[in-house]
């Protein structure tokens, strides 16, 4: 089956005043019909400028660089999401894809109603302002909110009902592909949980796509299907949530992984340097110079991003050989 | 010998008309043993507002704070310097708390000065080197730094080679991992582990992720609106919570593997959460505050506050717990 979202070559990087500074480079990556997919990566790596150059909201001083991103339609045929007009792509947004920003709970304007404003964007759409009201409660009780909620205004409801309001906003067109960016960061845990239990009830009802974009390890084997792991603006390791939990394959998400503080007694080490931002990332493989199994190669050549086994797929030079054997 | 820490039936409340009870009748201790004691909550369950008071920053509307068997809001200005430089604080924000214009080396340069630590600029020197060693961090990769050079880690270990320089007694932590990433969280841990162990410093390590809380081990003091719902041993605590508060909340950490997920969907149970956790002033408080949420409430649950005090039902042999829950008298 064909993916609902290819993205192929993507590059994207800030603009400055001699040249572009790249931050994600060159990133492929498929995303399946009724999938969560998580992006995990330390701050820095590049997943917040992945999800806003797949929703096209890049901002001056980011640019996009190179990269196609199809999204597949309903009725089978595909777009390129960089290519088309900005006015097909509002066309496309909340009824295929939507996307919700980091801390959009604190984004609702506090002197409207929560139902003016979940309304606004379905009338816009073209509904009647009647469709609009019936879909608007129907996608609240999704995330378990009483129709009563339209009358209050922001300020009235919890940080959890506030991003529920979001998350309802967001599937009220029933898109296909729900973009997340850092959802639950700001919440505590039961309503984290609460709400990740809401988000895979809404893709098992309505059968929609998720890429779920967060640093937190937890949340991801929780509900992800499968995991892409980011490193210094490229994805060093994509693979089921099993395989990448279980038996990491590139050194990093090993690292990543093994310096998750867990139960009492067990010490676990950080991993050593820090990880570098955009300005200097070296050469080659980016992660060699905090990699505990470089050797000469990775100094020189960046891996590409290669198939291991079923499903699993890893940028780094220690499965060359695996790969070569394979092909 | 008295306790490091005392705190005696501490009550903090704020605004006039919608009295909000941040902190409601809290009592805990910190014995004069070095120990890590995590003090966790959700937002609103006066967590932060404790660490405050305990700081001094803040005159609890009832209650007393006794450091070393002193009342830290009734003491002299010896006593008082004294208490600023055994009790330390580490707050979250690793970005806000330097000033950008100076150099790392600052940090501690005047702290020694401050505090007369050193008599000679070798001899300062020394001190500051052994005090980043103590915290991981390389003498030449942070001294001549300013701090936006630094990263969330590195500047926040720095605050902890500052906090070793005066060896203090007690280490007030106030969410101090929730701002590094995930990968430096560990050996910023560590290093508390290590002060306990080596150097006798004891930490009262304020948080809203149990993760790290059951990483340090040590007690735990579980908060909910204001009171204390259970405390004990970490991982005793951790491993079988007993009241229903504290089961819910551990049951919900996000646990970092994939085999061992949720059990239960709350995706369809009752928001009767909602305005619960964070709003902390309703009018009568005189019974369970968990009881609207709770699976196992009883009637008399609604009748008093329950008392925080030892289960009926224990073996003798475990380790000490406190519950503020009326299924275990």
């Amino acid at each position: 089956m064909p993916a609902l979202l290819e993205i192929r070559g993507l590059s994207a990087g800030l603009q400055g005043r001699r040249a572009i500074t790249q931050v994600i480079s060159q990133i492929d990556l498929d995303v399946q019909a009724g999938e969560i997919l998580g992006v995990v990566g330390e701050s820095g790596c590049g997943k917040s400028t992945l999800a806003t150059a797949i929703m096209r909201l890049l901002v001056p001083p980011q640019v996009l660089q190179s990269g196609s991103i199809r999204l597949r339609l309903a009725a089978g045929e595909t777009v390129d999401l960089l290519a088309i007009s900005e006015s097909e792509l509002r066309a496309l947004r909340w009824r295929h894809l939507s996307y919700i920003p980091q801390g959009s709970m604190n984004s609702l304007n506090p002197v409207l109603r929560v139902g003016r404003q979940m309304m606004d964007t379905l009338i816009q759409h073209g509904l009647t302002s009647g469709e609009a009201r019936a879909r608007a409660i129907e996608a609240l009780e999704l995330v378990n909110l009483e129709r009563k909620l339209l009358d209050s205004y922001p300020h009235e409801l919890s940080g959890g009902m506030r991003q529920r309001v979001i998350i309802a906003a967001a599937v009220s067109m029933r898109p296909a592909l729900i973009v997340a960016d850092e959802l639950t960061t700001a919440l505590d845990v039961v309503t984290q949980r609460q709400i990740l239990q809401e988000l895979a009830a809404i893709r098992d009802e309505l059968g929609a796509t998720i890429l779920l974009i967060t640093h937190d390890m937890g949340v991801v084997a929780q509900i992800a299907d499968r995991v892409a792991v980011m490193y210094a603006g490229k994805i060093a390791e994509l693979g089921s949530v099993h395989g990448i939990f279980e038996a990491p394959r590139h050194p990093y998400s090993q690292g990543l992984i093994g310096s998750i503080p867990r139960a009492s007694g067990q010490r676990v080490e950080g991993l050593p340097g820090e990880a570098p931002s955009p300005w200097n990332y070296p050469a080659g493989c980016r992660f060699h110079p905090r990699c505990p199994k470089v050797f000469d190669l990775c100094r020189e050549h960046a891996p590409e991003l290669m198939r291991q086994d079923s499903g699993r797929w890893a940028a780094c030079h220690l499965y060359d050989d695996e790969v070569a054997a394979h092909a | 010998m008295p306790d490091l820490l005392a705190v005696e039936n501490l009550r903090q409340i704020f605004g006039g008309r919608n009295r909000t009870y941040a902190v409601d009748d809290v009592s805990f201790r910190i014995p004069a043993e070095p120990r890590i004691v995590s003090l966790v909550g959700e937002s609103g369950s006066g967590k932060s507002t404790i660490a405050r008071i305990i700081l001094g920053l803040l005159r609890p509307t009832a209650g007393t704070v006794l450091y070393d068997g002193v009342d830290i809001f009734r003491p002299d200005r010896s006593w008082n310097r004294r208490f600023r430089s055994e009790v330390q604080a580490v707050f979250q924000d690793p970005y806000s708390v330097y000033n950008p214009v100076y150099k790392a080396e600052r940090v501690l340069k005047l702290v020694i000065r401050k505090f007369g630590l050193a008599k000679t600029k070798a001899e300062a020197r020394e001190r500051m080197e052994a005090a980043l060693r103590a915290v991981d961090l390389q003498p030449d990769e942070v001294l001549d730094r300013h701090p936006h050079q630094l990263s969330g880690g590195q500047r926040q270990r720095l605050m902890l080679a500052r906090v070793y320089l005066m060896r203090p007694r007690l280490i007030v932590a106030d969410e101090p991992v929730s701002m590094i990433d995930a990968g430096m969280r560990a050996s910023f841990l560590n290093i508390l582990g290590d002060f306990r162990d080596n150097h006798g410093i004891s930490t009262l390590f304020i948080t809203h992720d149990l993760s790290t809380a059951m990483y340090l081990g040590g007690e735990i003091i579980v908060l909910y609106q204001g009171r204390i719902m259970e405390t004990g041993a970490t991982h005793s605590v951790m491993s079988a919570p007993m009241h229903p508060y504290a089961q819910l909340l551990i049951d919900s950490i996000p646990t970092p593997d994939p085999r061992r997920r949720w059990e239960e969907d709350l995706s369809s149970a009752p928001l009767s959460e909602i305005g619960g956790a964070t709003v902390a002033s309703a009018p009568n408080r005189d019974h369970c505050l968990f009881a609207d949420r709770c699976p196992q409430v009883m009637e008399k649950c609604w009748a008093a506050r329950p008392v925080l005090r030892a289960p009926a039902a224990r073996a003798a042999d475990a380790a000490h717990r406190d519950v503020a829950c009326y299924l275990y008298d």
